[in-house]
């Protein structure tokens, strides 16, 4: 809707118009839209409030009162699903007068396949009920004295301004009953006409003030009570759906470095390793000096090779992005230098990507570990999956000495399950053995 | 020997052409996919033929795919996989696909000449080769109580050599020790094992690979 196709609405006072000139002509629609949108949420609220303050009391009495018999309960249920009705009305109203959107609350549903009895309490566990039932209590109140003021305000306004058109026919009754008169202003029709017209503008001028408090007042507390619960819920939601996106986009970004390496100097040294033993081959035996230079260059190749998948195991395993978490633990432990025991039990599809991710570099980081510090001759590995967690537990009969703090890598893996909200659980007691652990749960 | 090679990227295909043609094979094809992989066997029927596992269309397993059923059409060619990395499950389903002539390598293996070529020719003669990589990724699932925990480091040695596909002359040379001490080892580790006496090669290492993975 375009502001200039809009017409003038309900009962805009003069004094606003003429005070919002000044203002620029081309808001002037809206300022005094808003208005009356606040004027009539103000003026209904009373009766609304009222109803509903009288409904819920009484069905929270009666239903708190026979809750020892049958009958009690569904009382109280009936009860939050009318306090729920008057909570929708409120926020529809509020979301109109602010003239924003706010997010839809959700309230706790039962489960399809519930029992009456689950439906009959379900409403009563959510806390959005009971703040709904707060809201028509206390709303009740703010309401009343909201709705006392601004009528109050429009008829001194309605009623001063007006005086002049209607003043003439009321019966003068004898007597000093003006308050003109009282003040010893005379008694003519023309003072009391100036007297009132002038009240009548000071109702009117400060009529916006007192609309727009009352108003404020009141969407406030219906934010507060009805809608704050659901905006962080909202906000919750972004979030989890934006470290989503998140994850995902890191997954994708890691895969395509691995598949670069890969595909680039991976395969030039592949080629070049090829080619080197080649011409060892074409050299021939009788040039032992070539040889040996040519052993070195392909020593040197191989050894560069093996540095750079190492790397890109660390970026994004291969086997890991195409054979999946148990595959890739398998390699794993194919590569550990110390002899080790494996214990795996996963389901046969993929688990979520961040979390194969963190199992396979918690395992890695471990075995790493016992490779290089822990002096160990055995070690164990076990990866379970129990309900929705997967559990991984790395031990060896090591040293110990291993600790988050010291820059084993087993800070960064810290890290690393954090932020698949899970858990890593190190217990390295000097003289060993240690016991690395995970908790990574596969729900998103 | 001719041979059929399949890999995606241009760089490996030439190097193998070279290194293949350079010792007096013919490469008869050399493709960059799965789909032409199998064409150009079936239509070369070549004495051995080389597959990369990870090519397109799929850039996953479609080396793979291509091999077996390669060997599905064709049950006696002989195909060796070459892999970046080692995936049990990719052994088992070469392996699964009929008697001997197949090979499992990871690609490092390749800037080795002599013994990429004899891997090769051992595949071509319908011998069975399989990467020390899985075979060392099947001994660490054996748990402490197994008989495999009472083999000397010596037979625990044989016993590797053997999964991976080698007779026993080719044990012995790998060893340095004498054929007849090879026999022995592999007579005492059948016997604790309780495999049945060596028969066949690739049936010895069907037996010794199933043996492994129960």
């Amino acid at each position: 809707m375009s502001d200039a196709t809009v017409p003038n609405p309900t009962p805009g006072p003069a004094p606003m118009q003429s005070s919002a000139v000044g203002a620029g002509s081309a808001r002037l629609p809206e300022v005094i839209r808003r208005f009356g949108r606040e004027s009539a949420y103000l003026l209904v609220g009373f009766p609304i409030a009222l109803a509903a303050f009288v409904l819920i009391v009484t069905g929270l009495s009666v239903g708190a009162g026979l809750l020892v018999t049958v009958i009690g309960l569904p009382i109280l249920t009936a009860t939050i699903f009318v306090a729920r009705g008057f909570a929708h009305l409120e926020r529809v109203q509020v979301a109109g007068v602010l003239g924003r959107e706010f997010p839809s609350v959700h309230y706790h549903r039962p489960a399809p396949d519930a029992g009456w009895f689950r439906r009959m309490v379900t409403p009563l566990g959510d806390p959005q009920s009971w703040l709904d039932v707060l809201h028509a209590l206390v709303g009740f109140v703010t309401a009343t004295v909201g709705w006392s003021f601004v009528l109050t305000w429009w008829a001194g306004a309605l009623a001063g301004l007006s005086f002049p058109a209607w003043g003439w026919a009321v019966p003068n009754g004898g007597g000093a009953e003006d308050l003109p008169e009282l003040l010893g202003f005379g008694q003519s029709f023309a003072v009391k006409a100036l007297f009132y017209v002038a009240t009548g503008v000071v109702f009117a001028l400060t009529l916006p003030l007192v609309v727009r408090a009352f108003s404020l007042l009141r969407t406030g507390l219906a934010q507060l009570l009805l809608l704050s619960r659901a905006e962080t819920q909202q906000q919750v939601d972004e979030l989890v759906v934006g470290r989503r996106a998140a994850r995902s986009a890191e997954a994708s970004a890691l895969q395509r470095l691995e598949r670069d390496i890969h595909d680039g100097p991976q395969q030039r040294l592949v080629r070049l390793s090829m080619d080197l033993g080649r011409a060892q081959k074409q050299a021939g035996p009788d040039n032992p000096q070539l040889q040996g230079t040519l052993d070195a260059a392909l020593r040197q190749t191989k050894d560069t090779l093996e540095e750079l998948r190492a790397l890109s195991r660390g970026i994004a395993p291969p086997v890991l992005t195409d054979r999946g978490l148990r595959a890739a633990l398998e390699e794993l432990a194919a590569r550990s230098i110390v002899p080790i025991d494996v214990d795996i039990d996963l389901p046969a599809g993929r688990l979520p990507h961040h979390v194969e991710t963190a199992v396979y570099f918690v395992v890695s980081e471990a075995l790493t570990n016992v490779a290089k510090h822990s002096g160990a001759t055995q070690c164990m590995m076990t990866v379970h999956l129990v309900g929705e967690e997967v559990r991984v537990r790395v031990s060896d009969d090591g040293l110990g000495g291993a600790h988050l703090s010291k820059g084993h890598g087993l800070v960064g893996l810290h890290d690393r399950v954090r932020a698949a909200d899970g858990v890593l659980n190190v217990r390295s007691p000097d003289g060993g053995p240690t016991v690395v652990e995970a908790e990574v749960p596969c729900g998103s | 020997m001719r041979i059929v090679i399949a890999d995606d990227s241009l760089l490996l295909r030439e190097g193998l052409q070279l290194l293949l043609t350079e010792v007096g094979h013919e490469v008869v094809a050399a493709v960059g996919d799965g789909p032409s992989f199998v064409e150009a066997v079936l239509t070369q029927r070549p004495d051995v033929a080389l597959v990369d596992v990870r090519m397109p269309p799929s850039h996953s397993d479609e080396g793979l795919r291509a091999a077996v059923s390669v060997r599905a059409e064709w049950p006696e060619a002989k195909v060796m996989v070459l892999s970046q990395y080692v995936e049990v499950s990719y052994a088992d389903e070469l392996l699964g696909t009929g008697s001997g002539g197949v090979g499992y390598l990871l690609k490092d293996r390749v800037s080795a000449i002599d013994e990429f070529l004899d891997s090769v020719e051992r595949v071509a003669a319908g011998g069975t080769v399989l990467d020390p990589q899985v075979v060392s990724q099947l001994m660490v699932r054996r748990r402490g109580d197994d008989p495999v925990s009472t083999l000397t480091p010596r037979e625990t040695e044989v016993l590797g050599l053997m999964a991976e596909g080698r007779s026993n002359a080719s044990i012995a040379q790998a060893l340095v020790v004498s054929d007849g001490a090879v026999e022995k080892h592999t007579q005492r580790i059948f016997a604790k094992l309780g495999l049945p006496p060596d028969e066949g090669q690739h049936r010895r290492v069907l037996a010794v690979l199933a043996y492994l993975r129960t």
